[in-house]
């Protein structure tokens, strides 16, 4: 048998589309917190 | 350039605040993206028959067929919006080109990984200097070239009028690059490795198209998700930028 | 016509400049030098093999040092601040284009004059092939190369880093235009027999020379915005 290469393919594919979305998490992440500081200031 | 520069500090008009229907769109594509991810799945490995001499790996099949798609999908919606953005300049129409580019990208990473992983299994080697590889290669490399002319410094509606340019000419080169490249293979060296594995050509069965069909939809969909946080995103980064100007000049006074 | 005028002008105006200075030039031809003494000891010259590989070399020397010639030809106008100045002079962006193409194109036509006899020479090559093709198929290659280069070099010339960018610009887009005139190359120097084949490379170069000198010339517009 082969599974080998199928679940390779599959966590491949899925480490990708996860990590692509926790780029654009960090980024929101980053981006909140500037809002908040920014009310602060506003304060 | 000091009048660049002064166009790059000067207040920019104030904007509105983004309504709360967005995030309810959000939502829904989130939701339907797992359940028509979870759908593909059990159609790859339950409904569709096992390929007979390859076995499990041909279930890398659908994913990486969706993935190319994908990449495909995105980097044309990326010239579509190019033209767009380049005759109506309208900031909306840039960000939409942007964030595709970049899922696109992300997709081709896809195609890149799973491809060797089903070459290694199918051919016995990595990688193939086949016409299909090179094209998706020289697209990748295409389009990191227009994520750096995204991050140069300057103004935006430079920064975006030169990407539009070139995500125009960077998707015009790419039928080109296909036909020389498959020009250049079959001149000189037949393809030895029978088909690529989209070039299935009528042998395959009808639960496996099905399958893949149903992994395109789910592709499709995970796209729009993307599409619609990406934008979104980029969105609520201009808004906070506006709002830092405004800040700034309050500040002056 | 006054498009093709102006641009005249202009490639005029860059080559008295780079008369006087003989800056890029002298750069670009010792750049050429240098390629090829590390070719030779990256493939032994005294080998027959090596001849297989002289149509590769032919390319990366022009390839290479074309870009250095590229990466100057807008930044200098805008160190000396005239960029601005050609910008509201009256003509179109489109000369401005073709002018520097223009100038480029003579550039690069020097170099090759001088560094591809020379890499004949070092390498003791035998010419077996047809002449008159054989500067057909560098002169469509380089033109094609510099057309794409000229209108990339004026978008990367945006950039704080543009000698950076623009390798990473140009290659993949000139890929077509490399395979194409390397294979020609290749069977012009050195296997006459499949010459059909050779033809049919310098026909897929020239429509790609013209889809896209024709495509440049209508972005132009779009990059050389003020």
């Amino acid at each position: 048998m082969n599974y080998e290469y199928m679940l390779g393919a599959y966590s491949v594919a899925w480490v990708v589309i996860f990590a692509y979305m926790f780029i654009i998490g960090k980024r929101h992440d980053k981006l909140k917190k500037e809002i908040e500081f920014l009310k602060q200031l506003d304060k | 350039m000091s009048m660049n520069l002064e166009r790059e500090k000067a207040v920019l008009p104030p904007s509105q605040m983004t309504d709360t229907k967005r995030v309810s769109i959000g939502k829904v594509l989130f939701g339907a993206t797992i359940i028509s991810m979870l759908t593909a799945l059990y159609f790859i490995f339950i409904f569709a028959n096992e390929e007979k001499t390859m076995r499990a790996a041909q279930k890398i099949f659908y994913y990486h067929v969706s993935s190319a798609w994908l990449a495909f999908l995105a980097f044309f919606v990326t010239f579509f919006f190019s033209i767009l953005f380049l005759i109506k300049r309208k900031r909306i129409y840039d960000t939409y080109a942007y964030v595709s580019a970049e899922i696109g990208v992300v997709f081709t990473i896809i195609v890149l990984t799973t491809g060797p992983i089903w070459a290694r299994s199918a051919w016995n080697t990595w990688w193939v200097w086949e016409p299909r590889l090179i094209t998706t290669l020289i697209l990748f490399f295409i389009y990191i070239a227009y994520i750096m002319i995204r991050q140069m410094d300057g103004v935006w509606d430079k920064k975006a009028r030169l990407a539009a340019v070139f995500g125009i000419i960077g998707f015009a080169d790419v039928p080109i690059v296909f036909f020389a490249i498959r020009w250049w293979q079959t001149k000189f060296h037949p393809i030895v490795f029978g088909d690529g594995p989209s070039q299935k050509g009528g042998g395959i069965e009808d639960t496996m198209l099905v399958a893949l069909l149903v992994t395109i939809t789910a592709f499709t969909i995970l796209y729009s998700y993307l599409l619609h946080k990406g934008v979104s995103f980029e969105k609520m980064k201009i808004t906070v930028e506006q709002y830092k100007e405004r800040l700034r000049e309050s500040l002056d006074k | 016509m006054n498009l093709f005028r102006t641009a005249f002008l202009l490639a005029q105006k860059d080559l008295y400049s780079e008369l006087k200075t003989k800056q890029i030039l002298v750069t670009q031809i010792i750049f050429a030098g240098l390629v090829i003494v590390v070719f030779s000891f990256a493939f032994d010259p005294a080998n027959n093999t090596t001849k297989a590989v002289i149509p590769g070399i032919i390319w990366v020397i022009i390839v290479f040092s074309g870009i250095l010639g590229l990466n100057r030809s807008f930044i200098s106008e805008q160190r000396n601040d005239t960029m601005q100045g050609l910008l509201v002079a009256p003509m179109e962006a489109a000369s401005i284009y073709l002018g520097k193409f223009l100038a480029n194109f003579a550039m690069i036509l020097v170099v090759e004059i001088v560094s591809v006899p020379f890499l004949f020479l070092l390498f003791d090559f035998k010419f077996l092939g047809s002449f008159p093709y054989f500067l057909l198929v560098i002169f469509l290659g380089s033109f094609g190369f510099i057309a794409i280069g000229t209108f990339l070099a004026a978008l990367a010339a945006n950039s704080k880093s543009s000698e950076m960018l623009l390798p990473l610009l140009l290659f993949p887009i000139t890929t077509p235009i490399l395979i194409g005139v390397v294979q020609a190359t290749k069977i012009i120097l050195t296997n006459m027999d499949q010459f059909s084949s050779a033809l049919a490379w310098i026909q897929l170069v020239t429509a790609y020379d013209v889809i896209f000198f024709v495509v440049c010339f209508l972005l132009i517009d779009y990059v050389l915005e003020v």
